[in-house]
């Protein structure tokens, strides 16, 4: 029965068999068409016909779904890398198995780059990606397929043939484009943005992270990064860092901005050391020996140069002329003499550290250890602009006549003192941090530095998804202005009429509070209060809630922190009294539609519609335009930041549910309703795949099944995972996926070139000046 | 050649048969002269395309960058046949390895090179080159434990391929194991560094007596040193004393401890080792000759320079110096290193030491003056030189501040073997030189690492004071201590875990036997492993004793504590028997009197502990390979 339900998700899909030994990234035994990833497309001279060239692209992302499947979720596991130096790696994230795989195939190549462009932007998400991706082109693969039984086959295949074909492609791919453009920023608008939860405890202006719903977050983010026996390690270790970071509750996001910026000069990786030896120290510290150091206690000022101190014979561009040796040896002791007097002026400025950027010549060194003053040089670029950022400090110029002057700010240090780990010495600086970060810095230890360096790569990639976390993400899309009954949910629409929307606010309502009483319920007694932010276009801009105990009554206050419709419309007073009383609402007329058999009934026609209906869409492609501009009604919404959802396929799961409403309500255009379909159908695979190794309650069927029960009777969806998941992240997923899909059927040719692309750059005319 | 002497032979045989070509043969001849003529060139001209084009062919390629090659993936990697040989051929060097009677292993390059006869696994890692990535990835976390540590990396290594290996055949699903290795672990761990753990020796600083048996101990099981019982005692004594110079007398809240530095003295017998307090300069004996020491003082006032004293030119910057003609910068150059040398008399410097080169004229100057000079004293004893002396390293040439002078108490010049050194003898320093003798290259190479186990493993004693029984006592004690665990109060790691009962009893007994097989591995002749059920230590028989009369036949357990007329029970120790309590108490007299316990530094046997476990369970999460063969 289970299966009756959704038919359409329990296609056994031919994957590739786990059991071979040998990937097919050269030609695998049991696939009918050679060459997967590897193009031999070379020699072959008439284009292939569409069909063909989908199924390409199709085996390819097959191919890497299999690799990527294993290391995906809380039970994937580990790949090792092998560099060309020599050099093992560890590692689970997509972004990087994809590079080492060095891909061949054109397609494989471009699916690779648009894989890591999402990934520079948002730090997570590959795997995901590709399965999604692959997902996608099966489906379309069998729309294909379909059409080619029924009205290809009495066609011979001639070029005009392919060329028409080719057109129809582009359509669709256009399909896709304002699929991704228009309805999936309104339905994430509209429907999904009600099971946000946000990781702000309160939700003033004024926001502040509490450290359980950032665990939550770092866990479930660890969970797909690392290997199994450090994660809750790991994960504890970066939400101690962040929190030893922030210097202030408010300016967190400038904190993970430099932490991100800046991760590689703020960690140190040591080899050898069991994994639990990691830990966080105080102050910042440099991946260098002190050049000469001389102990000192308390506060002291602290100077970075950007050049050498000594003064030089010449200086780039000059000449200087040598005309006895009287005076070659009275310049010698000039600089001497100078650098002298430079160091002992910076002693009686009390500076006992200097900082250079690049390596300074032994009478400096000397000179310095002379006066007490330590000496730390070549330090990185890097390194230079970190220390600047979190001091505030600008490099130390030597003044060319006098040496009267002070230094204009100095910054101070708390200490600075060597640090030794595993016999190698770094320097330790107490900086005293005028910017909202509270410089620390992680040692990351390891068996073996493959490790460390997968640790270092998922604590980076954490702060990456921390800060796009919060930043909020712009949501655009068009409504048609009278169609307000075809978009919305169909249930609410069937049993409330439009023009009063006071049922939809009382149905928002009334499942509020115990949506958060089993939040609370699930944090356990942890004291976060989960608020759930809803956000409903078409009363107000933005409404939040609060229930503080779960006994409490609602409270409704309208914000203008997201808003952007001109003018705000209160709540009348009358709802609100209704809200107060909410016992007689629980008998809204909503609940009567929702049974068993409903759900049978759509997954049916879901099924139904991915296989019939592409053929009318793609017959009637060509004599629909898009003609609803005049009544077109421009929206703007965002994502708020910080806005989260439980992971183990939460968003997947509830995305499909209101595509799949959509497509069924939408009859208009056809080809829309197919691409809804189509790409609801495909984010199933993902919690499928998570869900695979369950068994009994916990098994994919029950999860899914009852998620949708939950949601046809308006209750909350339960999950049973603890840990969060950024909304934003996901919804970029979805975009680029999407916008990568259109690239690929976009492409009709692929012509194979013998050299270069070449690139029109401006710096050939410069070289031949 | 050979064409034309098969042509003339055929020619022959025509000119037999046939009277035309008898008649004609001028013709003939020199027809044939030139066919034979215009094939040898048209033979060469095709051979010198040829080449041409290869070269061309070369320069294309290399004008071009090379695309990628795809990389080998590489699924279920731990299935394979060949990791399963691989593994095996490794773990059968290195238990081969292991322990006092372990064997020794000749490392050669087959084309001549210095040949490495080890049993050490720092050396043996090092040389041996490692394809197989999985391989790969366990010995760089060898290597990289045993420069950690210096000591147990066989003994990582051995467990590490035993879990791995057990795991295997137990067949469970990775995640688990993981688990429950992960958990066995931390019940080793734990029960080691409690204090109801009875093989673990707090060490009692008052008498050098554990420290000596810790030394003697690691001596003892690198059978390539090639030492004798007279000769460990000797070098075991020096490594301590050569440790306990380095430490400060008057200690503060925190200890920085001084260097000791290994000296060469190959072809002297081992019994010619000795250890000396302060810094040995070798020099070369010419030098020797014309020093004269004249003390003056009680106290020789030294004066280290880390610049150049050679007279080059220092950096001049971006810009162009021009030089007029007649202007000799040589000239002006060695002026300046004669004032400074001036300067050094006026100040009454005695000892000049320099990183980097004197110039000559400046070292006749000195010696003039009656200062000694010594140059060329290398980078890396440029910091226990201005330690032990005290000065602030010189890198100016004009003015040179008194504060940057310092002092040692003496300076003698001695001669070991045939070499010549200058002795400094510093006032108050931490730093000693351990002259170290043994017969030849390879053995004092393999003498030198164990100083230097030895040393590194004594500081980490101080760090954490105890040491742990070895002889493989420790081992087998601990295999017992979680079997019991395990029988008797399983529901702790059932319940965190969330594991069947039979799940966990299977991982629990292939954890214990790769500690098991890991303390069998300590005896390569044969023989027979036993265990004695009240203390859980280890025991060891000759090969097809009869099991009659254990009490006889044994002497005293793996660690030398217990001896066997105790009233023991035995059983071997691949047999299955019944899980029991290891007795929990350590017998304080005779730890403190016994002269010949085999002993383990502590913190390096935790930690290879822990780095075996997690390198094993990092592999066995492996789940594909991909290896990029550009």
């Amino acid at each position: 029965s289970e299966r009756k339900s959704s038919p359409t998700t329990y296609r056994e899909r031919p994957g590739l068999p786990a059991s071979s030994p040998l990937l097919p990234l050269r030609p695998s035994p049991p696939r009918p068409i050679p060459a997967a990833l590897n193009s031999s497309r070379r020699d072959r001279k008439p284009p292939e016909p569409w069909g063909l060239w989908l199924l390409r692209a199709l085996q390819v992302a097959e191919v890497l779904e299999t690799i990527v499947s294993g290391c995906l979720g809380p039970d994937g596991r580990q790949v090792l890398c092998t560099k060309p130096t020599g050099e093992v790696l560890l590692s689970r994230d997509g972004g990087r198995l994809l590079e080492a795989l060095h891909l061949e195939h054109p397609i494989a190549r471009m699916i690779v780059a648009c894989v890591s462009s999402h990934l520079r932007k948002t730090g997570d998400g590959a795997k995901t990606y590709i399965i999604f991706f692959c997902h996608l082109l099966r489906g379309l693969h069998s729309v294909t397929d379909k059409e080619k039984d029924s009205l290809v086959s009495k066609n011979i295949q001639t070029h005009g043939r392919y060329w028409k074909n080719c057109c129809q492609w582009k359509l669709i791919s256009q399909t896709f484009l304002t699929f991704q453009t228009q309805i999936l920023d309104y339905i994430v608008d509209h429907y999904l943005s009600k099971h946000f939860l946000s990781v702000f405890p309160s939700p003033t202006k004024v926001k502040t992270l509490c450290r359980t719903s950032l665990t939550f977050l770092l866990d479930a983010y660890f969970c797909g990064r690392i290997g199994r026996n450090n994660q809750n390690f790991i994960s504890q270790l970066t939400s101690d860092y962040f929190f030893k970071c922030m210097a202030c509750e408010s300016g967190f996001e400038e904190v993970f901005e430099l932490v991100d910026d800046c991760f590689v000069e703020l960690n140190i990786g040591v080899t050898g050391l069991p994994v639990s030896d990691s830990r966080i120290i105080d102050g910042l510290v440099l991946h260098r020996d002190f050049s000469v150091y001389c102990p000192a206690d308390g506060e002291m000022s602290i100077v970075i140069v950007t050049d050498t101190i000594q003064p030089l014979f010449s200086s780039s561009g000059s000449e200087f002329v040598l005309k006895s040796e009287a005076q070659f040896q009275k310049s010698q002791f000039w600089i001497t003499e100078r650098t002298k007097a430079i160091m002992e002026h910076l002693q009686n400025q009390n500076v006992k550290l200097l900082l250079s950027s690049v390596k300074q010549p032994d009478l400096v060194i000397y000179y310095a250890g002379l006066n007490g003053i330590s000496v730390v040089e070549c330090l990185s670029a890097e390194e230079v602009s970190l220390i600047q950022r979190i001091i505030g400090l600008s490099p130390f110029i030597i003044p060319q006549a006098s040496l009267q002057s002070e230094i204009s700010n100095p910054a101070l240090v708390k200490f600075c003192k060597p640090l030794v780990l595993r016999s190698k010495r770094y320097v330790h600086l107490g900086l005293i941090s005028t910017c909202s970060f509270t410089p620390h810095c992680v040692v990351l230890c390891g068996p073996v530095q493959g490790l460390v360096e997968q640790h270092k790569d998922a604590l980076h990639g954490a702060f990456k998804m921390l800060r796009q976390l919060f930043k909020g993400l712009d949501l655009n899309y068009v409504t048609p202005a009278g169609d307000q009954n075809y978009i919305s949910d169909p249930f609410t629409s069937k049993d409330s009429r439009k023009n009063n929307q006071l049922p939809e606010i009382f149905n928002d309502s009334i499942q509020r509070p115990d949506r958060d009483m089993i939040v609370k319920n699930k944090n356990e007694g942890a004291k976060t209060e989960t608020y759930l932010k809803v956000y409903s276009n078409l009363v107000v801009p933005s409404k939040e809630l609060k229930t503080g105990t779960p006994g409490s009554t609602p409270k409704m206050i309208s914000t203008d922190t997201y808003q952007t419709d001109e003018i705000v419309r209160y709540l009348p007073p009358n709802k609100t009294r209704v809200i107060d009383d909410p016992e007689p609402l629980e008998s809204t007329p909503l609940a009567n539609s929702t049974t068993e058999d409903t759900k049978n009934e759509i997954s049916y026609e879901n099924l139904k519609v991915t296989e019939t209906a592409f053929k009318g869409s793609i017959l009637s492609v060509g004599d629909e335009s898009p003609d609803t501009c005049s009544s077109q009604n421009y929206c703007s919404s965002s994502i708020p930041a910080g806005s989260v959802l439980p992971v183990g396929g939460n968003f997947e799961i509830l995305l499909h549910y209101y595509l799949a409403n959509y497509a069924k309500s939408c009859q208009q255009s056809k080809e829309t309703m197919v691409v809804s379909m189509m790409i609801a159908n495909a984010l199933l695979s993902i919690p499928r795949l998570l869900y695979k190794a369950k068994k009994g309650n916990n098994s994919f069927p029950q999860i899914y099944v009852r998620a949708v029960h939950a949601l046809q009777n308006n209750q909350p969806v339960l999950s049973s995972h603890t840990g969060l998941e950024s909304v934003a992240g996901k919804y970029q997923l979805l975009t680029s996926v999407l916008q990568c899909l259109t690239k690929i059927l976009t492409i009709d040719l692929i012509i194979n070139i013998k050299r270069q692309p070449q690139k029109i750059c401006d710096q050939d005319s410069e070289d031949e000046l | 050649k050979e064409a034309a002497f098969n042509l003339s032979l055929i020619l022959k045989e025509e000119m037999k048969n046939t009277s035309w070509i008898r008649k004609n043969w001028l013709l003939v001849a020199g027809v044939s002269f030139i066919g034979v003529h215009l094939g040898t060139y048209f033979l060469q001209w095709s051979a010198k395309q040829s080449v041409k084009s290869q070269s061309v062919i070369k320069r294309k390629n290399m004008s071009h960058l090379e695309a990628k090659k795809p990389s080998l993936c590489e699924s279920e990697p731990l299935a394979s046949e060949r990791f399963r040989t691989t593994l095996s051929v490794f773990k059968g060097i290195v238990s081969s390895c292991y322990g006092p009677t372990g064997r020794l292993k000749q490392l050669h390059n087959g084309i001549g090179g210095s040949v490495c006869t080890t049993s050490q696994s720092s050396a043996l890692l090092a040389n041996l080159s490692v394809t197989h990535p999985i391989l790969k990835i366990l010995t760089t976390s060898l290597q990289n434990h045993v420069s950690c540590f210096s000591d147990c990396g066989l003994f990582t290594a051995i467990l590490c391929c035993n879990l791995i290996e057990n795991a295997q055949r137990i067949g469970l699903t990775p995640t688990t194991v993981i688990k429950l290795n992960k958990h066995l672990l931390s019940l080793c761990t734990s029960y080691l560094s409690s204090e109801v753990c009875c093989c673990r020796i707090s060490v009692d600083f008052s008498s050098t007596h554990l420290l000596l048996c810790l030394v003697r101990s690691i001596l003892t099981s690198k059978p390539a040193c090639m030492l004798i019982k007279k000769e460990i005692d000797h070098v075991s004594a020096l490594i301590l004393k050569a440790f306990l110079l380095t430490i400060p007398e008057n200690a503060k809240d925190h200890i920085i401890l001084g260097k000791s530095i290994i000296i060469p003295l190959k072809g002297q017998r081992v019994i010619d080792s000795t250890v000396l307090p302060g810094i040995l300069i070798e020099v070369p004996d010419i030098q020797v000759m014309k020093i004269l020491p004249v003390k003056k003082s009680d106290s020789l006032k030294v004066a280290l320079f880390c610049s150049s004293l050679s007279g080059d030119l220092s950096d001049t910057g971006e810009g162009t110096v021009l030089v007029t003609y007649g202007v000799s910068l040589e000239n002006a150059v060695l002026e300046q290193l004669l004032n400074l040398g001036r300067q050094l008399v006026n100040d009454g410097v005695d000892l000049v030491l320099c990183q980097k080169v004197i110039h000559p004229s400046l070292k006749q100057f000195l010696s003039v003056h009656h200062i000694i000079a010594i140059d060329r004293v290398g980078v890396a004893l440029m910091e226990p030189l201005s330690k032990a002396t005290g000065t602030q390293p010189i890198g100016s040439l004009d003015s040179i501040s008194p504060n940057s002078y310092g002092s040692v108490k003496d300076l003698r010049s001695t001669k070991f073997g045939s070499k010549h050194f200058f002795h400094l003898l510093p006032n108050e320093a931490t730093v000693c030189s351990l002259l170290l003798c043994n017969r030849n290259d390879t053995t004092w190479d393999e003498l030198k690492r164990t100083c230097q186990t030895a040393l590194h493993v004594l500081q980490l004693t101080i760090k954490e004071p105890y040491i742990l029984l070895g002889g493989g006592c420790t081992e087998t004690h601990l295999a017992a201590y979680i079997r019991y665990k395990i029988c008797n109060e399983p529901e702790n790691i059932l319940k965190d875990n969330g594991c069947t009962q039979v799940e966990l009893q299977l991982i629990a007994e292939a954890f214990c036997s790769a500690l098991e097989s890991l303390a069998r591995s300590l005896e390569h002749d044969g023989g027979d492993i036993l265990t004695d059920l009240k203390y859980g230590h280890f025991w060891s028989v000759q090969a097809n004793s009869p099991s009659v009369n254990w009490q006889d036949l044994l002497s005293r357990c793996g660690c030398g504590l217990y001896n066997s007329q105790e009233e023991l029970s035995w059983s071997f120790l691949r047999s299955t028997h019944q899980a029991f309590m290891p007795q929990t108490c350590l017998p304080h007299e005779a730890v403190s009197s016994d002269n010949n316990l085999t002993l383990d530094c502590f913190t390096s046997k935790i930690s290879g502990l822990q780095v075996a476990v997690e390198t094993a369970n990092l592999i066995l999460d492996l789940s594909y390979v991909i290896e990029d063969n550009n």
